[in-house]
């Protein structure tokens, strides 16, 4: 109990000053900061033009692909980590049982690249 | 009583390097503006102080005073939290980070770390990962396309090369067999890391430049066709805000690289006290950084992404099937 | 180590190795385009399931009552599973050589059709050999999800993409119950794995209500994958839906693989929770033989007809789950193998019948096709006289023998409600080979453009037997009239193998 506290006492702490440090600022804006809005000034920017449409657009569909992406790999990641800090004790079997692992991912990965899904434009 | 000879040295730690973490941008972009300078053959800010090193300083004044500009249609709520949760993960990240060996003073020891933990290096890739929030609110907050633009590509991009920094810091993990910082410098007291895992280091490099939006990775901000990206509307404090954020992932990047492939603090000329040599190194890094910004042109989108995922990501994979072959 | 146990695993799941190693060939196979790839596509799926096929030989157990059980308990290696293993590849790799002629006539040829049937059979196979609640859970969704994609595969027909949709929705709202299930009986139990389920429910008390619950999700669930009233809603819009093939598919080897599931869990490990289930079970499948026969009269889609036939053959094969003995685990076993045999065999049927999806598959593309194809037309008799149970084809063994279990048993009231109402069913199936044999065929509308081929003139394209649809017919064919000439040797195997699946 006393080692947990001493590792993670400090990010709660530490947190709860990032924060403050961040909110000291936005407030000190409020008092420090000039105030002198306009309908001009704050109409939504878009070269001179007055906005056509709403700016929270559809946008394209790759950026979702690649979030889901992301997501696949991210947890792989995950899994290599534990794997990696045991890796002196796991032995030649668990290298290999990783290795055919990251080659089912690897078979996964050639497919969305030869498929098209990590291209742009 | 006993609680706060705990808690106090560990109080007067997070002070420094919360007061070392806000006061660092002034004297960076002082270092910015003449690196840019003396690369571009010109003198770079010299009128306010000796060599313009006080104009940091009237550039803060400058910031915190200006107009505080909110959009219309903006959603206020999320637009003002926006820039605190993108400034909060790499200041946490700092918890972390060991910078020496612990030190007596007055017969007690003392970590140079906020908190030595065993899962350091998970934890760090871990909360950098949620700086993506702070850039997502901000953009969709805005009601700018700009931003709305500029977000996107910001939270492609971060995620995207997020994958091969995982996979790249792999190999060190595998040679340290912990996740611990400290234990990971120390592993590396024969030779260093970038000795035995230089397309790790590479990876994590390149990475890392994208990850903390730096030239010639700084595509979300393009001036040239974005306005300034997921930031486009924000001005005063809360844009100093962001701006601070990014000078931080910049610093925990050079000391994430010293630390994980150039043996941290070992090393060191037995002139200078180790955590010093380690923060010569980060600055060396630094000083890369900013050498980078001004050398190199900037990639066009597509490149971005097939180098994150086309390039990096396969030379990540086949650096862990290296070590561990190597390893045996 | 236990480097030996994990020999022995992977030695004990090698069939699955075979078949997800030959998905992942096949799906680098087809990011290559080439004018052959089809062909290699097939060949490759083929030797796969062939290969794996002669690898659970291999394997399977001898004596048949040994069960080896791997990956410490949550895998099984018996009789029961190397029984519906071959079931599945005989179902997977007929679906695959019926496959190759559609996909050509609707432009859909891609080489992920093939990885996905692969994958759907690794996932049945896992379901099969599964001894753990969670390991028959992820075999179950590695197979629908590759089987929602699958639905979906004509990308460009709206039928098929709203097929997928409603299938996937309902796909993960019955995966979802099962779940639940598992979850409480986890939760009871503090175990998934089969053989300490059944020790462990062997005393409870069956009052408990947390237990019926658990009880009712799980079998819900597993109702909703093998479509038995009230839960067969999904059934004939996606059978109508899907390419045919996939829809044989889905008829065929999907819900065998479900049966194998509820046979496993229900009669092995919850049998001692008999009580709670048997008498809703019947009401189930009284319901769904009902619905499924008498709906059935009224569809003017060959697919949606086919849907409720597959709906009132579930109910037929719940009762041998209420039989509860090992001659009703055997009848269930050999009526799963018919079944595969006469459904596919009439499904390649409709294939070569089929046109394109817009024109649909009315009933009235039968008609008329005794005159202009006799050999098909007889092929189509006897799966429909099958179908309908009518001596001597195979599908009369089927039901006599689910029946014989059900009055060894003591149900003589279900018996009796099973044959009136499959002389019901029988109609519909008879109305078709009087539309085959009686009927001229109609021209159909709006296909002006169609050649008159047939010998009266008829508006019906030459059918082109190919040589991959030859061998399924042929299959299905010699499986359904052999299992009505020789019922006893097919019985014999199947009791072979319903003897280890009580075992555990």
């Amino acid at each position: 109990m006393e080692d947990l506290l001493r590792e993670y006492l400090p990010i709660v702490i530490f947190l709860g000053l990032a924060i403050a440090i961040g909110l000291v600022f936005i407030f000190a804006a409020l008092i420090i900061a000039v105030r002198n809005p306009d309908p001009e000034k704050v109409s939504a920017y878009e070269c001179g033009f007055n906005a056509f449409d709403d700016s929270r657009m559809k946008f394209d569909v790759r950026f979702y692909l690649v979030s889901i992406l992301f997501i696949i790999f991210d947890l792989e990641i995950a899994f290599l980590f534990p794997w990696a800090v045991a890796f002196k004790d796991v032995g030649l079997l668990g290298f290999w049982s990783m290795i055919v692992f990251l080659g089912v991912l690897t078979v996964g990965f050639a497919y969305e690249w030869k498929k098209g899904a990590l291209e742009w434009e | 009583m006993e609680s706060i000879i705990v808690i106090l040295p560990l109080l007067v730690k997070m002070g420094i390097v919360v007061a070392v973490l806000l006061l660092l941008p002034l004297p960076l972009t002082w270092l910015e503006r003449k690196i840019a300078a003396h690369i571009q053959q010109r003198p770079g800010p010299m009128r306010v102080g000796w060599h313009g090193l006080l104009q940091p300083l009237a550039d803060a004044i400058k910031l915190l005073t200006k107009e505080d500009h909110i959009p219309m249609d903006a959603d206020r709520l999320l637009f003002k939290m926006a820039p605190v949760v993108a400034l909060v993960p790499p200041f946490v990240v700092f918890v972390a980070i060991p910078f020496g060996e612990p030190v007596q003073i007055f017969g007690s020891s003392y970590t140079l770390a906020l908190s030595d933990m065993n899962v350091g290096l998970l934890f760090i890739l871990a909360v950098s990962g949620i700086g993506v929030f702070g850039v997502i609110l901000a953009g969709w907050a805005s009601n700018s396309k700009y931003a709305v633009l500029g977000s996107l590509r910001s939270i492609a991009q971060m995620i995207s090369y997020e994958i091969p920094m995982g996979f790249s810091v792999i190999g060190v993990v595998m040679l340290a067999g912990s996740m611990n910082l400290s234990d990971i410098v120390h592993a590396q007291d024969g030779l260093w890391n970038i000795v035995y895992q230089p397309i790790g280091f590479f990876v994590f490099f390149v990475a890392g430049l994208a990850e903390a939006q730096r030239i010639p990775f700084d595509l979300p901000e393009a001036e040239g066709d974005l306005g300034a990206g997921y930031h486009t509307e924000y001005s005063g404090i809360r844009f100093s805000l962001f701006m601070l954020a990014e000078y931080v992932v910049m610093v925990v990047l050079a000391l994430l690289n010293a630390l994980l492939f150039f043996g941290g603090w070992l090393g060191a000329p037995p002139f200078l006290p180790p955590a010093l040599w380690l923060l010569l190194k980060t600055g060396f890094f630094i000083w890369v950084f900013m050498w980078f910004r001004f050398t190199f042109p900037r990639y066009r989108y597509d490149q971005l992404m097939s180098i994150g995922w086309k390039v990096l990501l396969p030379l990540s994979l086949l650096n862990i099937l290296i070590s561990g072959i190597f390893m045996f | 180590m236990d480097t030996d146990l994990i020999a022995a695993s992977v030695r004990a799941s090698s069939p699955e190795i075979i078949v997800i190693i030959g998905a992942c060939a096949a799906l680098m196979l087809s990011l290559w385009p080439h004018q052959d790839q089809q062909k290699y596509l097939t060949w490759l799926s083929l030797i796969t399931i062939l290969l794996a096929s002669a690898q659970t030989l291999q394997l399977s157990p001898r004596p048949v009552n040994i069960v080896e059980t791997t990956y410490s308990g949550m895998f099984v290696v018996d009789a029961f599973a190397t029984y519906f293993k071959m079931l599945l590849y005989l179902g997977t790799a007929l679906t695959i050589l019926m496959s190759g002629k559609f996909l050509q006539t609707e432009e859909a040829v891609k080489g992920e059709y093939y990885v996905l049937l692969l994958f759907a059979l690794a996932g049945t196979m896992i379901m099969v050999s599964g001894a753990d609640l969670l390991i028959i859970y992820i075999g179950l969704e590695l197979q629908a999800l590759s089987i929602y994609v699958l639905t979906g595969f004509l990308k460009t027909r709206g039928r098929s993409v709203e097929a997928a949709l409603k299938y996937v929705i309902l796909g993960a709202f019955s995966s979802g119950i099962l779940l639940y299930g598992l979850s409480l009986i986890y939760g009871l139990t503090g175990s998934t794995q089969l053989g300490v389920l059944n020790s462990a429910l062997a005393t409870a008390d069956l009052s408990e209500p947390m237990l019926i619950l658990a009880t009712v999700f799980l079998l819900v669930g597993l109702l909703f994958k093998i479509g038995a009233v009230p839960f067969h809603m999904w059934v004939p819009d996606i059978y109508e839906g899907a390419p045919t093939p996939i829809t044989a598919y889905l008829s065929v080897a999907s819900k065998t693989a479900a049966f194998a599931v509820l046979l496993r869990v229900f009669m092995g490990s919850l049998i001692g929770l008999e009580p709670l289930w048997s008498s809703g079970l019947a009401a189930i499948a009284v319901a769904t033989m009902a619905l499924g026969s008498l709906v059935a009269l009224v569809q003017d889609n060959i697919k949606r007809l086919l849907a409720y036939s597959s709906i009132s053959h579930v109910g037929f094969l719940l009762l041998g789950i209420i039989a509860g003995t090992t001659s009703g685990m055997s009848a269930i076993l050999l009526y799963l193998l018919i079944y595969t045999f006469m459904t596919l065999g009439l499904f390649a049927i409709v294939i070569l019948l089929h046109r394109d999806v817009r024109a649909g598959e009315p009933l009235t593309l039968f008609s008329g096709l005794a005159q202009s194809h006799a050999g098909l037309a007889f092929m189509a008799m006897i799966f429909l006289f099958s179908l309908a149970g009518i001596p001597p084809t195979g599908g009369f063994f089927a039901k006599f023998y689910v029946l014989v279990a059900l009055i060894d048993a003591g149900h003589v009231t279900l018996a009796v409600i099973a044959v009136l109402l499959s002389a019901v069913a029988a109609w519909f199936y008879l109305r078709l080979i009087m539309l085959i044999y009686i009927q001229p065929a109609e021209p159909t509308t709006g296909s002006t453009a169609a050649p008159a081929t047939g010998p009266t003139g008829h508006a019906r394209a030459a059918i082109l037997l190919s040589a991959p649809m030859r061998l399924v017919l042929l299959f299905s064919f010699s499986g359904t009239v052999l299992s009505g000439i020789f019922p006893a040797w097919f019985l014999a195997m199947a009791r072979q193998a319903s003897l280890s699946g009580l075992g555990n």
